[in-house]
């Protein structure tokens, strides 16, 4: 007999890799499901503590007047719920899901570099306690908004120093992230799977690491200037050197508008995933989709201006950009009409992601609506610094790319444990969450078109009970994130067994896995056909 | 991936298969990619520069530097290659790519080939003389695997023709 079949029980040969175990597993990671693993509880725990400033912000906001923290803890608690939210949260979320997923889409047994993969990661350890220690260097936390605007950032203490090093370590884990995921998108694919073919969500992911290419740069640029002009002499934004500080606001929301497209394009990818799943129905319109994404993307590097209406420029200018935020409804409008359309006739079941999906779509579309009210120049002068922002990025951010984020977990869990979650809990986080998210933040439209101002820890006697509302919606909101924590935590420790296909109807290779999907999977690449 | 096979019919005069990973990019669309990514992050950092601010033009170099090497590194490795050739007493298992070439040879007539099934439904292929197991068909799927062990197992041991 010349040949033998053996089990995998008395056979090991050098390449059978057996499946690392204790802390070092995690350390030293190159598992793509790891890392991704590790992402996304970073990126919740960071969300916990960001949380709670935004607790402490909406107590002291709870009524007018002082009542708990001084004026500069309060500017320090906004600063870092923003830069904590966005840098250790969102961000770090979606990427979680990159490295969980996008190898399982496109069928490839990890990304292309796995050990880059570790050290993104590892970065954000080191960036965080920077961010987080800065409330304890004396003269406290950056207080002067996430944006970090000169004059306030070139005049700071310590703590500036220490977020702009902590921007700047993001970035690098940021870079050498997209970098990973572009290099696995593009050459790991499965034969067959050409880049038409691909899940939405993959297509949003390479457009999103494209933008964190194109923009991380110009973040890096206008920091390390802003570092130059703290301590070596230059004047590139210091005014009392002949520098302008406008032209940093320029230079950073060069960088922030893509980033904010950075925090939304992955949510649409998992919305494209979610819908077509409990709706039955392939996604309607998928080229018009993976186009749509392209041009919200090139149109994010053109729209940077209406951040700064007010900071005054030529009318040809504020024309231009009001014109060009406008523009980007349509391709954002595209995605939505072909959301509505896969949800149209479809066998619709309402599980827990399906929930979070079409909240999502409505919710995210109420920030949409307002984005275009402050577009409108006249009106952005008035809405400007209100509370009117504030409840529009929260409807685009929360609603939109958190939600999103939920909804992910709760679709790619069962695949990621083995176990269904809880489906009673599941949906009570949900309205939990929809509802107090309503609460907090649809009544800073009325305080903001009232003309109450951001960032102030004390406020006119006219806008208290909105404010009480706001803050009573708040604490249920982070109240209702601790269901969520036990949600995850029950899932992992057991619950039902989840089959491979989880959902009746899914599609797509990640779902042709056994689940929990093994710690290798696609060493030899499926046939897409 | 297989890319070629001379001869799939039992013949034991010569039989030669060459199998390539898998990439779903050839040389000159890894060349088109990277230009097509770096044309608008270039525009972005000399348009700063050109209006002062020269500082992210080293940032956005850096960063495209980095995306091109990753490319290059990939496009590396596509030249790996895995052949199993069969000629009279000799079997020879060669692999190379740009980093060299290495080979390792057996005598058919004494080559076990060994299938291992994995917990995971992989399929993992060796072969196996004098203690020496060389695992072969790294870059195929499990059919392929299956077909590749077949072919072999017709050549080797006390099955092959004399």
């Amino acid at each position: 007999m010349s040949t033998t079949t053996t089990s995998h029980h008395d056979a090991h040969g050098h390449d059978d890799h057996g499946h690392p175990t204790g802390l070092m597993r995690w350390v030293k990671s190159t598992n793509h499901k790891d890392i991704g693993t590790m992402y996304l509880w970073f990126s919740f725990t960071m969300f916990l503590f960001a949380g709670a400033l935004a607790m402490l912000i909406r107590l002291e906001l709870f009524q007018p007047g002082l009542q708990f923290v001084r004026p500069e803890v309060f500017n320090q608690l906004t600063t870092l719920h923003g830069l904590i939210m966005i840098f250790g949260a969102i961000m770090p979320a979606f990427v979680g899901f990159a490295n969980w997923q996008v190898p399982l889409m496109i069928g490839a047994p990890d990304m292309a570099f796995p050990r880059l993969n570790n050290m993104s990661f590892w970065l954000l350890i080191p960036a965080a306690i920077l961010l987080l220690a800065s409330f304890f260097v004396p003269g406290g936390a950056a207080a002067g908004g996430w944006t970090m605007y000169p004059p306030l950032s070139v005049q700071g203490g310590m703590s500036i120093d220490m977020s702009i090093f902590a921007l700047h370590i993001l970035g690098v884990s940021s870079i050498v992230g997209s970098i990973n995921i572009i290099t696995t998108i593009f050459n790991m694919r499965a034969p067959g799977m050409t880049l038409m073919k691909m899940p939405m969500f993959v297509w949003t992911w390479l457009i999103t690491a494209y933008l964190l290419i194109a923009a991380m740069p110009v973040l890096a640029g206008a920091l390390t200037m802003l570092i130059t002009d703290r301590h070596f002499g230059t004047h590139f934004f210091n005014a009392a050197g002949g520098g302008d500080p406008v032209l940093f606001q320029h230079v950073f929301w060069f960088f922030g508008h893509p980033e904010v497209y950075i925090m939304i394009l992955p949510a649409f990818g998992i919305l494209s995933t979610i819908i077509p799943t409990f709706a039955r129905k392939p996604l309607f319109g998928y080229a018009s989709m993976v186009y749509a994404t392209a041009a919200i993307a090139v149109l994010s590097f053109v729209v940077w201006a209406h951040h700064m209406f007010t900071t005054g420029m030529p009318v040809a200018g504020q024309l231009f950009f009001m014109y060009s935020t406008m523009l980007i409804s349509v391709p954002t409008g595209v995605k939505v009409f072909n959301w509505l359309a896969t949800m149209w006739k479809g066998s619709m079941t309402f599980e827990t992601p399906m929930l979070f999906a079409v909240a999502v779509v409505f919710l995210f579309t109420i920030g949409g609506f307002s984005g275009l009210v402050c577009a409108i120049l006249p009106v952005d002068i008035q809405l400007q610094d209100t509370y009117y922002v504030v409840a529009h990025f929260h409807y685009v951010l929360f609603s939109g790319a958190a939600m999103s984020i939920m909804g992910g977990v709760y679709y790619w869990i069962p695949k990621w444990t083995g176990h269904m979650y809880d489906e009673t809990l599941g949906k009570w986080h949900f309205w939990l969450t929809t509802i107090a998210f309503n609460v907090t933040f649809f009544p800073m439209h009325f305080t903001g078109l009232a003309g109450m101002p951001r960032r102030i820890p004390d406020y006119s006697q006219q806008f208290a009970e909105f404010n009480m509302i706001s803050s009573l919606g708040a604490f249920a909101l982070g109240l209702s994130q601790l269901l969520f924590l036990y949600v995850v935590i029950k899932c992992i420790r057991g619950g039902a067994k989840a089959t491979n296909q989880v959902w009746e109807g899914a599609h797509g290779l990640e779902w042709t896995v056994p689940s929990p999907a093994p710690f290798h999977t696609f060493e030899t690449p499926p046939l897409v056909k | 991936m297989l890319i070629s096979n001379t001869n799939t019919d039992l013949d034991p005069i010569s039989y030669r298969v060459t199998f390539k990973p898998n990439c779903a990019l050839t040389a000159n669309q890894k060349k088109k990619v990277v230009l097509l990514l770096t044309v608008i992050p270039c525009f972005i950092a000399i348009g700063f520069a050109v209006i002062g601010l020269w500082l992210i033009l080293p940032f956005m170099g850096l960063e495209i530097a980095a995306l091109g090497f990753a490319f290059y590194y990939v496009n590396n490795h596509e030249s790996d290659y895995e052949s199993i050739s069969i000629a009279g007493d000799s079997l020879v298992v060669e692999r190379g790519g740009k980093q060299g070439v290495s080979q390792h040879e057996l005598n058919p007539y004494w080559v076990k080939v060994v299938r291992r099934e994995l917990p995971n439904g992989e399929l993992r292929l060796s072969l196996l003389s004098h203690g020496k197991q060389i695992e072969v068909g790294r870059y195929l799927t499990r059919k392929q695997r299956e077909a590749l062990a077949d072919q072999l197992q017709k050549r080797t041991g006390a099955f092959k023709q004399h």
